[in-house]
């Protein structure tokens, strides 16, 4: 445990000296290593001679991060009652995704130098982002996904007035509509950030809060199917989204009404999609049994 | 009604005629069944709760369960509705007896939908394919004769009675690691517990339905019964998971 963490605290601090603009992170850590690395040493101090201090660095004051959590990012049951999951980024982690987030995203964008003015502000040092596993930007963007993500509930309910008197379909062109929103103060960079998530080794993750997206939003449009439609739905609602996502960041109308009915049309056309399929499974399901009944009564023992 | 204490001493009387039951299957555990005061005890409804935090393993098992209860009782209600039209042209007098499973496992169906859409736990993947299996099976089996319907409904029955009786188990053990650490158990549980009960006791009364008319005197019984447990035991498995 000690020895990586010490290789890693050497190839750190080597880094201090190209920051911000190196890329080259060890590509082999997986996320438990680096939740690992945060708290086996304090990420405000730097060890001036990794090698040699390795077996002293238990003795440092350890960081006020909660113990190291599995990376939460399927949803399976749902309690009413029970707490809720903890987060799958710790406190520390959110303090300086959320700081990035608010001071510098609108104007650095989604990059490494932004995470490392972030951890200055909070008078860290530069190395501080390196902590973020083998893609910082990549993980920056996920807590971006996330916070929208959870935070829509509490949207939702402050926009419950309009809520209310809507249909089911309502209620989901709004609720995407208020997600879509949250991507306005970052939208100037909000391709750079999608080209990031796009890469192989992150479209796991971005799928992943893609699907959980759409699910939060039927889940607060009230949909209460269980059948085979629970899957098409969703799928088809991650796509609009993602397409509507996509015409977003080219959108230059007022207030980003040309979005809003790109939105309405997409929705509308799975709805019509979805409404004939409805319509040919009803017949066929209609003409079937008919024709079954209709042998029952010549007296066939069927 | 009859009493849950008289469903399981008729499934236990049964493991003697014939098929091992459920009793034979966990000879080891404690009983599921509540003793007769009261299944839990009277918890102080206002203060607020000290309840535990699920953790993962325990929402994956949660999620397991009530997917495959929700694709089970799917399977159960499609298997009636294809039995009844067949059974009842060769015997009207059973009408009676097909409705009241048919209605008891619909509502069965609906406390389970209605847990899903609650819990948000995504529904089985192969529900197309268990609305077809089960239909063919109902279907089949009704059209072989009265026997072979009962012994079906006697096959579905055990296992579905056994799987209910586990999941009970896990819950409850569950349960009293919490109030072995000190902390609350809330109505969320003690409620999925007892409606878990109702609904295995009432699966149970199926199986004693079943039994009183004939399902035993299906031809050839050991291959019908085995066949559908191996088939609903396969289903069960793969429901947990897909």
């Amino acid at each position: 445990m000690a020895s990586p963490a010490a290789v890693n605290c050497s190839g750190a601090a080597r880094r201090i000296l190209l920051l911000p603009t190196t890329t080259t992170q060890p590509a082999t850590r997986s996320f438990p290593g680096r939740l690992s690395a945060v708290t086996s040493r304090p990420i405000t101090t730097l060890p001036s001679t990794p090698r040699t201090k390795s077996k002293s660095t238990p003795k440092t004051q350890p960081p006020t991060t909660p113990p190291p959590q599995p990376l939460q990012t399927r949803r399976t049951y749902h309690s009413t009652t029970h707490p809720p999951p903890p987060s799958p980024f710790t406190q520390a982690e959110t303090t300086l995704l959320t700081s990035a987030l608010t001071s510098h995203i609108p104007t650095h964008g989604f990059t490494l130098p932004s995470l490392t003015l972030a951890a200055r502000d909070l008078s860290l040092l530069d190395i501080s982002p390196s902590f973020l596993g083998p893609s910082p930007v990549a993980r920056l963007i996920h807590f971006h996904l996330y916070t929208t993500r959870t935070t829509l509930p509490s949207l939702a309910s402050q926009h419950s007035d309009l809520l209310s008197g809507l249909s089911v379909s309502g209620k989901i062109e709004l609720l995407t509509w208020l997600r879509l929103k949250q991507n306005e103060p970052i939208i100037q960079h909000w391709q750079q950030a999608l080209a990031v998530m796009a890469q192989p080794s992150q479209v796991p993750v971005a799928v992943r809060e893609l699907a959980m997206l759409a699910d939060e939003i039927y889940y607060l449009a009230g949909d209460k199917s269980v059948d085979p439609s629970w899957y098409t739905k969703r799928a088809a609602l991650s796509g609009i989204y993602a397409a509507a996502e996509l015409f977003m960041t080219t959108d230059k109308s007022e207030g980003f009404q040309e979005t809003r009915r790109f939105l309405r049309r997409r929705l509308q056309e799975a709805e019509e999609l979805g409404g004939a399929v409805r319509s040919v499974g009803e017949w066929v399901g209609f003409t079937a049994s008919a024709g079954v009944n209709v042998l029952r009564s010549k007296g066939v023992r069927i | 009604m009859a009493s849950p204490r008289r469903l399981l001493r008729t499934a236990r009387q049964l493991t003697s005629i014939k098929t091992p039951l459920l009793t034979s299957q966990f000879p080891r555990h404690v009983s599921t069944t509540p003793s007769p005061p009261s299944p839990s005890p009277p918890s102080p409804p206002l203060p607020p709760k000290n309840l535990k935090p699920l953790t993962e393993s325990q929402r994956e098992m949660l999620s397991s369960f009530l997917r495959v209860n929700q694709a089970g009782e799917l399977a159960a209600t499609l298997i009636y509705t294809a039995q009844t039209p067949p059974i009842l042209a060769r015997e009207p007098h059973l009408r009676p007896l097909m409705k009241h499973m048919y209605d008891q496992e619909a509502d069965h169906l609906r406390v389970f939908n209605s847990l899903i859409a609650k819990h948000r736990v995504r529904p089985t993947a192969l529900y197309p394919l268990w609305s077809v299996l089960a239909t063919g099976l109902g279907w089949s089996t009704a059209v072989m004769g009265k026997e072979a319907a009962m012994a079906c409904t006697e096959a579905v029955e055990t296992e579905i009675g056994g799987h209910y009786n586990a999941q009970i188990r896990e819950l409850l053990k569950m349960v009293s690691e919490w109030e072995a650490e000190g902390y609350d158990v809330g109505e969320e549980f003690t409620e999925l517990i007892s409606t878990l009960r109702r609904i295995r006791d009432e699966e149970l009364e199926h199986l004693d339905h079943a039994v009183e008319h004939d399902a035993q005197k299906a031809e050839p019984h050991w291959l019908l019964t085995g066949v559908i447990r191996a088939g609903c035991r396969g289903a069960i498995w793969v429901s947990e998971r897909v």
